[in-house]
């Protein structure tokens, strides 16, 4: 299998703070790869720089075949990068359907000046992109609430609205981080269902920061480790599991 | 229990998108254009002139702020402003350009173009700021526009008392008045002018709401980065907004003054007037087009019906000073009772109003 996706010397810095240190790693396409490691080891930051919303100081990011040192989020969309966030960051103010249907802004070809008249292409489009997100909500399972404003849905819906949102943007890349953070466990094997569906039914490539070891080693192709913003392990979820330095970091070191 | 809305089934996507899916809203919404076109036409001049024209155009103001500043979450203060531009450019379109190739109509168009753009200029900033630091800018546009026409004369056409009458002859476009028979210049074919602009503008913003564009507007304001993330490009977006949003206010500004005032005067278009629309689109509701239309009818009638209840009630209790303050009291309890309460303003009231009608006589 090809590298869809190649860090390469990647450092980032906040001012004085290093986030980043000099991180490399590859991404097969097709696989699930796990970033892990403790709080504030970089795991968001590193994700962000893949998709550009964070300018790396040093390094490149090599996806689909081009070398980047930077790259902005937009770019990165229209290449078919899709990603959640920590934090949820869904449109508070618009619906369940709303929120999905932004996720197929690239699809929608018509110009503003059509959609305010509600005219040809900008009604054809409509429905053919509400088909394609109908799909996604169906595969979630969130028909009944596609209409109420996420603001008022519980946080595991929440998660899953914002997978979908990624989701129905037909991505080749999709970049979740901390999709099942708060979850209980029935929403985790909720959440690794859809998880391993997209990637192996839809073939999508996944990286995924996440803190649940159990579910890591589960569903996860390739793990890589973070520590302080270095790397510190990379391999099959075996490998990484008896790495010294690995278990070093989760569970200390005696002196 | 003529009103219900059981028994409504979707069966495509055209149909769930409908702006009045239920037969009954369409009845009322035919019965409502008849009622506006053929009777309001024909009340009296002054019904005309001090309620309905003048509310058609700081409504369509309101509406365009609530592109602005309720869809895509980009504070404004330079509405009267861009309206000014609107009039201005309205007045000089028909002033300047051979009748033969401009009417009213036309020139009320392009006159928003104009506003828009000059609406995207003092947006540039919104690219890189957000918040209090873009009103600022906003701020800028109003006192700029007003400075601007009031130091070059050529825009009123060297007309020394700042106020400048439109002549009778702008307002017959297209050689309607001889072909009906009727005064253009009267208060019913202005009205009837200024309703079709304000309908026809008021259904491209609802559709611009529901559409791909006004969902990138909203996600702007929700969220701007999770926004360019998504492929969503925020710069055009915000600059986009200011151009629709100053378009509206600029044919506002010609409606204002071509069919209400009757004049072209420099007074009328200064930062009050900004800030009276937007304790509209507050009180009205951000982010909600019929929300802008009450907030407009509530802002606008409140004086009007205060006046009216000191004069009929307390023999004329209450001089003009007595109602300026009170009304501006009175919005400053309504923005404040509903930020804290309802920050959706009118249009939340009556949602949450027919939510509650829904479940009657049950609580939940």
């Amino acid at each position: 299998m090809t590298d869809i996706l190649k860090v390469e010397n990647v450092t980032l810095t906040f001012g004085g703070v290093k986030a980043i240190t000099d991180i490399s790693f590859n991404v097969r396409e097709g696989e699930i790869c796990a970033v892990i490691g403790p709080n504030g080891a970089g795991k968001s930051s590193m994700l962000n720089v893949i998709n550009g919303v964070y300018l790396p100081q040093i390094g490149t990011v090599t996806y689909d075949g081009v070398e980047r040192r930077t790259i902005n989020p937009r770019d990165a969309a229209i290449a078919g990068m899709a990603r959640t966030f920590q934090n949820i960051a869904l449109f508070q103010g618009m619906t369940v359907l709303e929120n999905i249907m932004t996720g197929r802004n690239l699809f929608m070809k018509s110009s503003w000046l059509e959609q305010g008249l509600n005219i040809g292409r900008a009604r054809k489009e409509e429905k053919e992109n509400r088909l394609a997100v109908e799909k996604v909500i169906k595969f979630l399972q969130i028909e009944s609430i596609r209409k109420t404003p996420v603001s008022k849905l519980p946080y595991g819906l929440q998660k899953r609205v914002e997978l979908g949102r990624a989701l129905v943007a037909e991505p080749k890349i999709l970049l979740l981080d901390e999709p099942m953070a708060g979850m209980n466990l029935e929403e985790k094997a909720d959440m690794s269902c859809f998880i391993l569906e997209i990637n192996k039914e839809q073939g999508i490539t996944t990286v995924m920061i996440e803190h649940d070891m159990g579910v890591v080693m589960d569903i996860s192709d390739h793990v890589v480790v973070l520590d302080y913003g270095k790397k510190i392990g990379d391999g099959t979820p075996s490998e990484v599991m008896s790495n010294q330095d690995v278990i070093d970091a989760y569970l200390g070191v005696s002196h | 229990m003529i009103y219900r809305e059981t028994g409504n089934f979707v069966t495509n996507y055209f149909k769930d998108r409908e702006i009045f899916p239920l037969k009954f809203d369409k009845i009322i919404v035919i019965i409502g254009l008849l009622f506006l076109y053929l009777y309001v036409p024909t009340t009296s001049e002054y019904t005309l002139s001090a309620h309905v024209v003048p509310i058609l155009a700081v409504g369509l103001a309101t509406v365009g702020l609530n592109i602005l500043t309720g869809l895509t979450g980009q504070l404004s203060l330079g509405t009267a402003g861009f309206m000014c531009v609107g009039a201005f450019s309205t007045y000089n379109l028909m002033l300047r350009i051979p009748e033969d190739f401009m009417s009213l109509p036309v020139a009320l168009l392009f006159s928003g173009i104009f506003a828009g753009l000059v609406g995207v200029i003092f947006g540039l900033p919104a690219i890189r700021i957000k918040g209090f630091y873009l009103l600022v800018s906003t701020l800028a546009a109003q006192y700029f526009v007003w400075w601007f026409f009031n130091s070059y004369a050529w825009f009123l056409n060297y007309e020394t008392s700042g106020v400048v009458a439109i002549p009778p002859k702008m307002y017959d476009y297209w050689g309607l008045g001889n072909l009906l028979g009727i005064d253009m210049q009267g208060y019913p074919a202005r009205y009837v002018l200024a309703l079709t602009v304000c309908l026809a503008l008021t259904y491209f913003a609802k559709n611009l709401l529901r559409s791909n564009t006004g969902r990138n507007f909203m996600s702007v304001r929700d969220r701007d980065i999770a926004a360019s993330v998504m492929g969503i490009s925020v710069p055009r977006t915000k600059l986009l907004a200011f151009f629709v949003s100053c378009f509206y206010c600029g044919v506002a500004g010609g409606l204002y003054s071509f069919c209400y005032i009757g004049n072209v005067d420099l007074m009328i278009y200064e930062i009050d007037r900004s800030f009276t629309i937007l304790f509209m689109l507050i009180i009205g509701g951000l982010g909600s087009i019929s929300g802008s239309w009450l907030g407009a009818i509530f802002v606008y009638e409140f004086p009007i019906v205060f006046t009216w209840v000191g004069d009929t009630i307390f023999q004329g209790a209450f001089n003009t000073a007595v109602v300026e303050n009170v009304s501006n009291m009175v919005y400053g309890v309504f923005i404040i009772a509903l930020l804290i309460r309802e920050p959706g303003g009118f249009a939340a009231l009556w949602a949450t109003t027919k939510q509650k009608l829904r479940m009657w006589p049950y609580p939940h």
